[in-house]
Order: C-alpha cells, then structure tokens, then sequence
C-alpha cells in the first residue's frame, strides 16, 4: 500500500508542472511551425508561460510574437513587444478584476489590454466592465469602446456611448454596430462630438431608450449580412 | 564392476553402521577389509586449512549481487500486491488527469483578434484597396493568423485590388501586405492603432448585421 500511495502522491504533483511544461511546449512547438528561430520561440514561451502562472493569458503573446515575426520585426523587438504586452495584459486583469469580476476570462482581459493600449485609462476599462450585464459582454464593450476611441472620439465619450447602449439594454449586435456608425457618420462629415451626440441621442437608428427603430432616419443604411466593406477604397500611392 | 556393487543389500548396511539381518562369511571379511583401506586412505589425506570455512564463506560474500540487481531482481519476480478497491478508482483518476494534461498537438493558431465573439455569425467582409503600381496585395491579419498571401487581392483594370473574406462577429486587426514585404494599413478601418511594433494595425468590428455604408 505504501508504494501505491507513492505513486498516487507522485503522479498529483506531476500534474501541475506537467500541465504548465504542456503549454508551454504547445505554444513553443506552436511559434516555430510558423517559422520563428527556436531561440526566439523558447523566449517569447518563457514569458507566456510567466504570464500564465499570473493568470495572464498566454494566446495573445504567442499571437504577438507570430504577428511581429510576420512583419519581418527583428527578434529583440518582438520579445519586448511582447513582454510590453504581457505587462498591459497584467494591468488590463487587475482592471477587470477592480470591476467586480474575479476571475476573468483570457478574452476579456486581452480585449481589456487592447482597449488601454488604444489609449484607455484603467477607469474607463472599469466603467466599461461594471456597465456589462454579464461578463461575456465586457470583451465586447470594451473592444467596441476601444474601437470608437480609436476613431477621436476620446475615451470619456466611447466610454460614454458604451456604457449608455450596456444600460438601455441594446443587442448585441447593436453594439458591435457602432463603430460601423461612427464610421460612417465620420465619412459623412461629422465630428466627433456630433458622433457623440446623435449617438447617444438615438441618431444611431434607436430610440432615446435605446430601441432600434430601423434603418431609417439619420442612422447609414445597413449593409445586409452578406455584405461588403463599402468604403471607399483606400488609395495608396507609393513607389517602389 | 566393483567390489562393493555385488555386496547384498545387508553388506551395505553393515558398512554404513546399520542394522542388518545376516550375512555371508565372506562378506564380513570382504566388508571388513575395504573399511580398513578406507580408513588408511583417509589417513593419507593431507589436513584441511582449519581456516577454509572462513575463505569459503569470504568468497560467497564477494559474489553476492549488487543491491541495483537485487532491485531490479525484486521488481521482475512475481509478487503479490494487496490493493483496496477504492485505490483503483483513485488511481485511475489519477492517470485519467495525467493524460489530460499531457502534452497534446499544437492547436491551430488562433486569431489574435479573436477575443470579440460573442456571436457565432459569419459575416462577408470585401476589402479593398488601389494600388495601381502594386503586383501583389494580400490582407494578413488576426484572422488569418497574420499570414502573408493567405488571403491573396485580385486587381481589376483600374488598379483596385479587393478581396471578400467570411470573418467572425467580433474585433479584427490586419494590414494590407503589398508585394509581400510592405505593410500598409486600411484607410477605411474603422480606427487604426498601434501594433506594438513601431507601426499601425487597421480594427475593424464586425457585427451581425454587417458593415456600414457610408
């Protein structure tokens, strides 16, 4: 019984570094498939597996990383990259985590990180979080938020424009409509504090509650599901 | 043959010091006189080193096995193992979670941009870009793993590359990548941000009602 108990006690204490040294294998043999040297792809694991035992998700490092090795960055500059973004990731969790969800998920903290590194403050990833009726909208909100931010409206007003959609209850797919929205009110020649306004005063196509009342009035018409990127199309001169 | 093989079976009892029925004249005297040579032989034998005992048993000693092959001898003998039914579950349990967490094949790369799917619709996105000058146009991005060609532009007579792709509801990052080498953003994003490395990602959100027009 004694060497039964040993074994059963060994294999428990395998497990945890087992599962940690599998991860970091998968993400290791996962960047050299796509062509990073094994010396790079070793380093940028290392600090992805760092940032796991953090409660840091590890994807988007290893997405960093393959996205610079892609774009042809010289290796320093993608591992400190990619530790820069572990740090923001850091950060965007214990933002999430002040907003009353404990144990975030990798996809809210990632969408967190890349809202804060479009420029969002802590507070206003706060706002944003507290706003969702469930975490599986904060990733969303956040990225939306981001997005408009992205745009010039300023983070106090995508803030603003997100959490008031989160409150009025609008769909989900309203939501993740409004950066089309701004865009095309952008195209159109507003500003973006007149964005701001007719947005949140129901230009977007809603009602002052929030109601989607159809592709009529100020609102761009929508362009149907199967649909086309419909701007016009960037030009580009350049010369080789 | 020998003389002692044609003795009777008393004959042979008598010379081993055991009780015997009955024997011939001849056979006494035949018994007699091979337990005198014998004696006298026994006689002649030079003595044993009283100290052969102790050599013997030095020698047993030095060719005991090694305690790794007494181990490894222990482990191939059969044995007979005692077990509580319940240590089977448990134990299987445990094999079950080690398994589990074994090392598995890598995962296809996930978008990076996958972070926003909150709905499980496809969306059709064109893009679109004119670089008259340009041999090839690709989009690399979040999506496509920021792989170089994977989604490849075809150029119409005007120098107006474009190319549709069935993208997730959800957040999007990518660039046009020209002639393979040059990463160039989309003016027509919805934003454009930093991509970590000195240069700008074009974001697009993709909802499930589709883009907008402007």
């Amino acid at each position: 019984m004694t060497t039964i108990r040993t074994l059963l006690v060994t294999s428990l204490m395998l497990a945890a570094p087992a599962a940690a040294a599998a991860q970091d294998a998968g993400i290791e043999a996962r960047l050299e498939a796509r062509g990073l040297p094994a010396g790079l792809a070793h380093d940028v694991a290392a600090i992805a597996a760092d940032a796991s035992a953090r409660g840091v998700p590890d994807q988007p490092l290893a997405n960093k990383a393959i996205e610079g090795w892609a774009k042809r960055v010289p290796a320093p500059r993608i591992l400190s990259a990619v530790r820069q973004f572990a740090s923001q990731m850091s950060s965007a969790r214990d933002a999430v985590r002040a907003a009353g969800i404990a144990s975030p998920s990798g996809t809210v903290i990632a969408a967190a990180a890349e809202a804060m590194r479009s420029g969002m403050r802590a507070e206003q990833v706060r706002s944003v979080v507290r706003a969702a009726a469930a975490a599986e909208i904060a990733a969303p909100g956040l990225s939306v938020a981001a997005a408009l931010a992205a745009q010039g409206l300023g983070g106090d007003q995508a803030v603003k424009i997100v959490v008031s959609a989160m409150r009025n209850h609008q769909s989900m797919a309203d939501l993740l409509d409004l950066p089309s929205i701004a865009r095309a009110m952008h195209d159109q020649g507003l500003s973006p504090g007149d964005i701001e306004h007719r947005i949140l005063d129901g230009g977007d196509g809603g009602d002052r509650d929030g109601r989607r009342t159809g592709d009529h009035g100020d609102r761009p018409p929508l362009v149907p599901p199967v649909s086309r990127h419909d701007h016009a199309p960037g030009h580009l001169n350049f010369t080789r | 043959m020998i003389e002692r093989d044609a003795f009777s079976a008393d004959a042979h009892r008598y010379l081993d010091g055991e009780p015997f029925r009955e024997l011939e004249g001849g056979e006494f005297a035949t018994a007699d006189r091979l337990v005198a040579e014998a004696r006298e032989y026994a006689e002649r034998l030079p003595a044993l080193d009283p100290a052969l005992d102790e050599v013997v048993m030095a020698a047993v000693r030095r060719r005991t096995p090694a305690r790794r092959r007494g181990g490894l001898a222990w482990h191939m003998a059969p044995r007979t193992v005692r077990i509580r039914p319940v240590w089977v579950g448990v134990l299987a349990a445990a094999a079950a979670l080690v398994l589990w967490v074994a090392p598995r094949a890598p995962v296809p790369a996930a978008p990076t941009g996958a972070a926003l799917r909150p709905v499980a619709d496809t969306v059709y996105v064109r893009f679109e870009l004119s670089a008259p000058k340009a041999r090839t146009v690709s989009v690399a991005g979040s999506f496509n793993g920021w792989q170089v060609g994977a989604l490849a532009m075809a150029r119409d007579s005007s120098g107006l590359w474009s190319a549709t792709a069935a993208l997730p509801v959800g957040e999007h990052r990518y660039e046009f990548v020209v002639d393979g080498t040059r990463w160039v953003p989309d003016p027509t994003a919805h934003a454009q941000v930093d991509d970590g490395f000195g240069g700008r990602n074009s974001v697009i959100v993709v909802g499930p009602k589709g883009l907008v027009r402007s």
